[in-house]
């Protein structure tokens, strides 16, 4: 009998129970004769996805009529600090994908949007607001778009969509800002090239967003160029190798590398893997690309560089003593490496310019970032910056060339560096008791070229 | 050291200033030009718009022609400021089907509803219409601008507030709508759209779109926690898509379903989304004229069907 009422009294509270959640469920469903979709705003930070309070953007609103319901009216609420005053809105209805007309007026009222239809929207209809100029609160934070409906007359209050993450103005969006109230920037820009080509608030956004770019691009290419410098020397030996097979190979490598365009070579690779399943990240497969694209070029200039070295060179190692490859390592190529550094820096700047190409398959580069923003802004101004970038780079390098080559100028001539009386002394004690006799290591020989005070002739054996 | 900095700043000054010359004295000489034309109005102006038409080819002076082509553009006796005289040159990236496209086979030929629309446009202005080579989409609208290339860009361009503030839209002659592209039978698929959107939004999650369109600016909205890949073209997307380097494709409905049908037979739109989002013709704010009279031209063709003619040849009727 206990068990029993018990049991019971359980059944009721859980038959209670369950009446309540499908009340719960079915009520916000059926007290809505507008059902929110959503709420969104576009992302109004200069080459960045954050949505700025204070600064204009754009909220988009949507919702559905339910069946058997007219709609005459919406009004938006937003917190405190929005500002939809210097607003304009498109109204859009949809039916499905068929776009209808509506028409309506909107009242811009501080944090508040009304909108009354001139016609009622029936039902199964999608209303779309779109605010364009309005600003969120300065402060930042998550926004909920509430609000009410008018519907025969009766106003009732708007399911609240998804709140709208916002944040606070950032420093660089206030100095764009300072920017735009600048005299001397609204004159700059008044001449068509200069405002095209040289906007200065876009110039500041976009440097601090290209950054990143330029940041992938170097990755790229100083992870690929090691890559690249192994696998050319590699494929140089091979090609000035006496078996012929080994030749061909590097024949064929270096000539079908070079012989065709780069855009091509990244298309194939990034567009032709995946169809095997080779499915590799982008960024890796573009380091793979380009290490691959370097290393003919290289190899070309390492032979030219190895075989450039006069045969007597090869006679004196061989007379004292040494093998073939001990020539190749302590005679040939620290000789050749110092003949291909100028040509080799050339490389590397035009493989950096190169990693641009990358762009075009996805590889979140320079390019990228600078296509990205025009396309946003319309003005052509980040492709300026992006050549600013790229000079970063690549100036310093140029202005190495020229020097190293201006050395090398100069000490075939004969013209070299001399060594001071007070320098050539310390070195003097120095390689005495350093390295007296003793065979240079790898690491010495290859560095020789670039220490002051050597001349180009004989290389290694020079120095001493 | 000090004195090799300094001169290196000169140098930079000097250049800086001979680049303010050379664009003042453009500025000037080419408003000279124009007021000599003027001068000798009666004479047809035939002779300096040839010149003109001659000089952008040159890519040096393509500068110096930015620096306000149409301020020293005349009108022409339509009122129209035309880079050739009696003919409108259209811009487009042709990598839009069925909306324009280039014929098979042919790469100087094009084909599409916009390419017919714009035929027709021009033939009610008594003028003819010459397409340029196909050019990259973000492009066009600087293009258009800059003004001494072509006079419209026809390239499914939504009218939106953004672009108006940098160019004129002609009225809009056909409405379009975005799609979500995706593999079939994907595992991101959800039981209804808005389960779909919520599963591309997410971390890890690469959706590619064409650049420069709404259909970036939907995916920045709507997916922010998503990684938005954009690229040259929606081809491009598809393939990328194909290749497994993202995980949908976000471009315009009409484009999306045509190649879900004919091309990527293994895609299909996902998510159909409803923006109803209006094409329109890109116009230069300079040429207020032109675009009055494309409008009236549009105008026409929708009251006497002949708008709806050419959406059944290209869509069968449903976009």
């Amino acid at each position: 009998m206990m068990s029993k009422r018990h049991s019971n009294h359980a059944l009721r509270a859980l038959m209670a129970c369950v009446a309540a959640m499908v009340a719960l469920a079915i009520l916000p469903s059926a007290a809505f004769a507008l059902t929110t979709s959503k709420a969104t705003a576009r992302p109004n930070e200069d080459g960045g996805t954050g949505v700025i309070g204070g600064i204009p953007t754009r909220l988009t609103w949507e919702g559905t009529v339910d069946a058997g319901e007219q709609i005459s009216g919406v009004t938006l609420e937003l917190p405190a600090g929005t500002n939809f005053n210097s607003s304009t809105t498109k109204l859009t209805a949809l039916e499905g994908l068929k776009r209808m007309s509506v028409e309506g007026e909107v009242v811009p009222e501080g944090s508040s949007l009304k909108v009354k239809f001139s016609e009622p929207v029936g039902e199964g209809l999608l209303i779309r607001l779109e605010v364009e100029g309005m600003t969120f609160p300065e402060e930042g934070g998550d926004v909920v778009v509430g609000g009410t409906y008018t519907e025969s007359g009766k106003e009732k209050p708007l399911q609240a969509a998804k709140p709208i993450a916002t944040i606070a103005n950032t420093p660089l969006q206030k100095l764009v800002d300072h920017l735009d109230n600048q005299d001397w920037v609204a004159a700059w820009n008044s001449v068509q090239f200069l405002g095209m080509f040289l906007k200065p608030q876009i110039m500041v956004t976009s440097f601090a967003s290209l950054f990143t770019g330029w940041l992938v691009c170097l990755f790229i290419v100083i992870v690929a160029y090691p890559f690249a410098i192994i696998l050319g020397l590699i494929f140089a030996l091979m090609k000035i190798s006496k078996h012929r097979l080994l030749r061909a190979i590097a024949i064929v490598y270096i000539n079908v590398l070079r012989g065709t365009p780069l855009f091509l070579q990244i298309y194939i690779m990034f567009f032709g893997l995946p169809m095997m399943n080779i499915v590799i990240d982008n960024n890796i497969l573009g380091i793979i690309v380009m290490a691959i694209n370097s290393s003919a070029y290289l190899a070309e200039i390492f032979r030219a560089g190895i075989e450039s070295i006069p045969t007597g060179q090869y006679e004196a190692a061989a007379s004292l003593g040494m093998g073939h490859l001990q020539t190749m390592i302590y005679v040939i190529l620290p000789q050749t490496v110092r003949r291909v550094i100028p040509t080799v820096t050339s490389d590397f700047i035009m493989a950096f310019k190169d990693t641009s190409l990358l762009s075009s398959v996805g590889v979140m580069e320079l390019m990228m970032f600078a296509k990205n923003l025009t396309s946003v802004t319309g003005n052509m101004t980040p492709y300026v910056t992006a050549a600013i970038f790229y000079l970063i780079v690549t100036l310093p390098l140029i202005k190495v060339v020229t020097i190293i080559e201006k050395r090398m100028a100069n000490s075939e001539r004969g013209g070299g560096p001399r060594p001071k009386v007070k320098a050539a002394a310390e070195k003097d004690a120095q390689d005495e008791t350093s390295s007296a006799g003793a065979e240079p290591s790898l690491a010495e020989a290859l560095s020789a070229p670039f220490k002051a005070g050597t001349s180009v002739f004989g290389g290694v054996a020079d120095v001493r | 050291m000090k004195i090799v900095k300094k001169s290196w700043l000169i140098c930079g000054l000097a250049c800086l200033c001979a680049l303010t010359l050379v664009l003042a004295g453009c500025g000037s000489s080419s408003s000279s030009a124009a007021s000599d034309s003027s001068a000798t109005a009666s004479e047809p102006e035939e002779v300096p718009v040839e010149a003109e038409a001659e000089s952008t080819d040159e890519a040096a002076t393509t500068e110096a022609e930015g620096s306000g082509w149409y301020a020293s553009k005349e009108a022409d006796a339509n009122g129209y400021k035309l880079v050739e005289e009696g003919t409108i040159i259209g811009v487009s990236d042709m990598a839009y089907p069925p909306l324009e496209s280039v014929v098979e086979g042919k790469s100087d030929e094009y084909e599409g509803f916009e390419i017919d629309v714009m035929g027709e446009v021009t033939n009610r202005l008594g003028l003819k219409m010459k397409w340029l080579n196909p050019m990259k989409f973000d492009a066009i609208i600087p293009l258009i601008k800059q003004g001494g290339k072509a006079d419209v860009g026809v390239s499914s361009f939504t009218i939106t507030d953004e672009r108006k503030k940098e160019i004129d839209f002609s009225d809009s002659y056909i409405d379009s709508n975005q799609a979500i592209v995706m593999k079939e039978g994907s595992k991101l698929k959800g039981a209804d759209d808005n389960a779909t959107i919520e599963n591309l939004n997410a971390d890890g999650i690469v959706v590619c779109v064409q650049q420069g369109t709404t259909g970036e600016d939907w995916v920045k909205e709507n997916l922010p926690k998503a990684q938005c890949l954009p690229l040259d073209n929606a081809i491009d997307c598809l393939h990328n898509l194909e290749a497994g380097k993202c995980d949908a494709a976000v471009a315009d409905l009409p484009c999306m379903s045509f190649y879900c049908k004919e091309s990527f037979k293994d895609f299909e739109v996902a998510v159909a989304i409803p923006t109803g989002e209006q094409y329109g013709i890109v116009v230069s704010k300079e040429n207020a004229k032109l675009t009055e009279d494309i409008n009236k031209a549009l105008d026409e063709m929708k009251s006497d069907g002949t708008l709806d003619k050419l959406m059944e040849k290209w869509f069968g009727g449903n976009i």
